[in-house]
């Protein structure tokens, strides 16, 4: 085969996987770029293709003060989620990856296992449980419940940064004087650091955008996805997909930030 | 008459039903660079763990400039250790981790600064290290930095658990020899963990041999060498012939596999034993040349091992192992006579 011919292949199966790629970000994206611009119609029913446009009802949205509770829930419950879990899964990702100990084979299984719990399953069963104990539904309940379903998977997140780490390099700091939580803040945290931030990503993510979960357990207090879920069932107008739209900009953002984030602190 | 700074009493260290070192005796003294040698699974690694108190021993103690230390945690300890991994922090720049010791002390970063630079300047590396990271660093420079934070630290005993054994052969010459200048002028207490006779030979003051969780031998590396405990002793720093003999009257020693006479060496008071002679004591003999044992054999192999060439020569059944200057040369095929003098040999029990 020539030089010529081989370049030839090459720049033929290169556009070829270019435009797979492409494909592929096209099926996954579409359906979202739907709900964008149904936002921007000017019918209050949900009709293809758009025929009026406007911004009404991102203007709604904001103005909203019902919106903005279900905001302010929303963000509530993921901020406490991210913390509490992330706090539970540093601990929980030690034990998993980092220190040999009786029974962590088994500790390995079972802190996985509820990521693969049916979530609608998992929220009644916390629901049924509650109201066993009488606790009444609200946000708290709707933190434990992600948080159920979270920690887990923020360990594994975490557990990842912890199997690529050197134990000698606690060993060492300890021998050079250091408390263990000097050790702690001074060693294990800063090289886990990566691992714990794409770990709290996942965790306010997931939490922002959960919905099987959240309308189990929220009660009175509804979150944004709970809500979008209910006007779509009925009463459906235009704020849903406006609504829609900005919480996954918001995520958007969060995710892109947070990236952003972390490349700059790996340059310093 | 010099102090003893570290001392072990009868310390033994289980795991479970496993004995991984018992019975260690063994003095270090003051400025001394005492090194622990032994192949992989002799125990080494155990006992540098309780030296440093990353482990407690399971019974005897650990005595450190006279005081019990056996309960004393590693960071509590006025040791550190260079570890194998070396075990610098990623995260920090090769100037942060120098100065670790010192910023857990409450040090203001200016002095830090100043005697990190001077550390650096000790271990031949420039200033502009300082700001690196420690991943811009090769093999050696990290070494050395591994180093400069042990020294930063102003350790009573230095203690190292193979640091060169990751390094190509001429890197580690050269530390090696970095070392021990560093240990000389620093006057601190080295003590050095390694797998290689010869790497404790270059550097050492004294030497402690284990095998099996014990000790076998302790002395200085002449002692070590002319002077072996036991053939495990003697064949640890390379290869050496060994003769199955007993005693045939008075001096004369009697090979019971060959059934040639050697003259043993001189005070020799085993009845039979394993005699040693090493490939560098036995001389081909030139025309007129006498020596106390002489056997005749045939060159069957050559090798040049750069400054001097060895020979295997076959006598009778077996072949010995000669090494001379480069510069005789014999061929192979040629019929020899082989020699040595009755001090260049050892009789150790078998």
């Amino acid at each position: 085969m020539s030089a010529t011919e081989t370049a030839f292949r090459n720049r033929k199966s290169e556009k070829a996987i270019r435009i797979w790629t492409i494909v592929i970000l096209l099926f996954i994206y579409l359906p979202m770029v739907a709900v964008f611009i149904a936002s921007f119609s000017k019918l209050r029913f949900f009709m293809f293709p758009v025929k009026a446009w406007s911004l009404d009802w991102y203007a709604s949205v904001f103005s909203s003060i019902e919106i903005r509770d279900y905001l302010g829930t929303s963000l509530l419950i993921a901020g406490v989620v991210t913390i509490v879990s992330v706090v539970l899964a540093i601990a929980g990702a030690l034990a998993f990856a980092r220190y040999e100990w009786k029974g962590r084979s088994l500790y390995q299984k079972l802190i996985l296992l509820p990521i693969f719990f049916p979530q609608a399953v998992l929220g009644l069963a916390i629901l049924l449980w509650s109201s066993a104990l009488d606790i009444s539904p609200g946000w708290q309940l709707a933190v434990f419940a992600h948080l159920v379903w979270i920690i887990p998977i923020v360990t594994l997140v975490i557990s990842i940064q912890v199997y690529g780490f050197d134990p000698s390099v606690e060993e060492a700091a300890y021998d050079l004087g250091a408390s263990r939580w000097q050790v702690f803040t001074e060693v294990t945290l800063p090289i886990l650091w990566p691992g714990i931030f794409s770990g709290a990503l996942f965790a306010f993510l997931l939490s922002w955008g959960n919905f099987p979960l959240s309308t189990f357990t929220t009660g009175a207090e509804q979150t944004v996805p709970v809500w979008l879920y209910a006007k779509m069932v009925a009463g459906y107008s235009p704020q849903v997909p406006a609504l829609g739209s900005l919480t996954t900009l918001m995520a958007g953002l969060v995710l892109f930030g947070g990236y952003w984030l972390g490349r700059r602190k790996a340059k310093k | 008459m010099t102090e003893s700074i570290l001392e072990l009493r009868n310390v033994e260290k289980y795991f479970g039903d496993f004995v991984a070192v018992e019975r260690i005796n063994l003095e270090v003294k003051k400025g001394e660079f005492f090194t622990i040698v032994g192949p992989s699974g002799s125990g080494k690694t155990t006992m540098i763990r309780m030296l440093v108190g990353m482990d407690k021993p399971s019974r005897g103690d650990i005595l450190m400039s006279g005081e019990r230390v056996n309960d004393v945690p590693a960071n509590r300890r006025p040791t550190c250790m260079v570890f194998q991994s070396l075990a610098l922090f990623p995260h920090k720049t090769v100037g942060e981790n120098i100065e670790f010791p010192l910023k857990l002390r409450g040090e203001t970063k200016n002095n830090r600064k100043t005697r990190a630079i001077e550390l650096l300047e000790q271990l031949h590396l420039s200033e502009a290290y300082y700001a690196k990271k420690v991943s811009e660093c090769s093999g050696g420079e990290k070494q050395r930095v591994a180093l400069a934070r042990a020294l930063a630290f102003d350790p009573e005993i230095l203690f190292f658990d193979e640091p060169l054994s990751a390094l190509d052969y001429r890197l580690r010459k050269t530390l090696e020899k970095e070392l021990k200048d560093i240990q000389r002028r620093t006057g601190k207490t080295f003590v050095y963990i390694t797998h290689s006779l010869e790497e404790a030979m270059v550097m050492s003051d004294r030497i402690s041999i284990m095998r099996d969780g014990r000790i076998v031998q302790i002395g200085t590396p002449d002692e070590i060498y002319n002077k072996p405990a036991n053939s495990f002793v003697a064949q640890f720093m390379g290869e050496v012939n060994q003769f199955n003999v007993t005693r045939q009257e008075d001096a004369r020693f009697l090979d019971t596999d060959t059934q040639d006479s050697y003259v043993g060496p001189p005070g020799a008071d085993l009845e039979s034993g394993i005699l040693i002679v090493r490939p560098e004591r036995i001389q081909i003999l030139a025309e007129g040349e006498a020596a106390d044992t002489e056997i005749a054999g045939t060159v069957q192999n050559q090798y040049v091992l750069g400054s001097r060439v060895q020979y295997e020569v076959k006598v009778k059944k077996r072949s010995l192992l000669v090494e001379t200057m480069i510069g005789d040369e014999w061929n192979v095929g040629e019929s020899v006579r082989l020699g040595w003098n009755s001090d260049q040999a050892f009789l150790l029990a078998r």
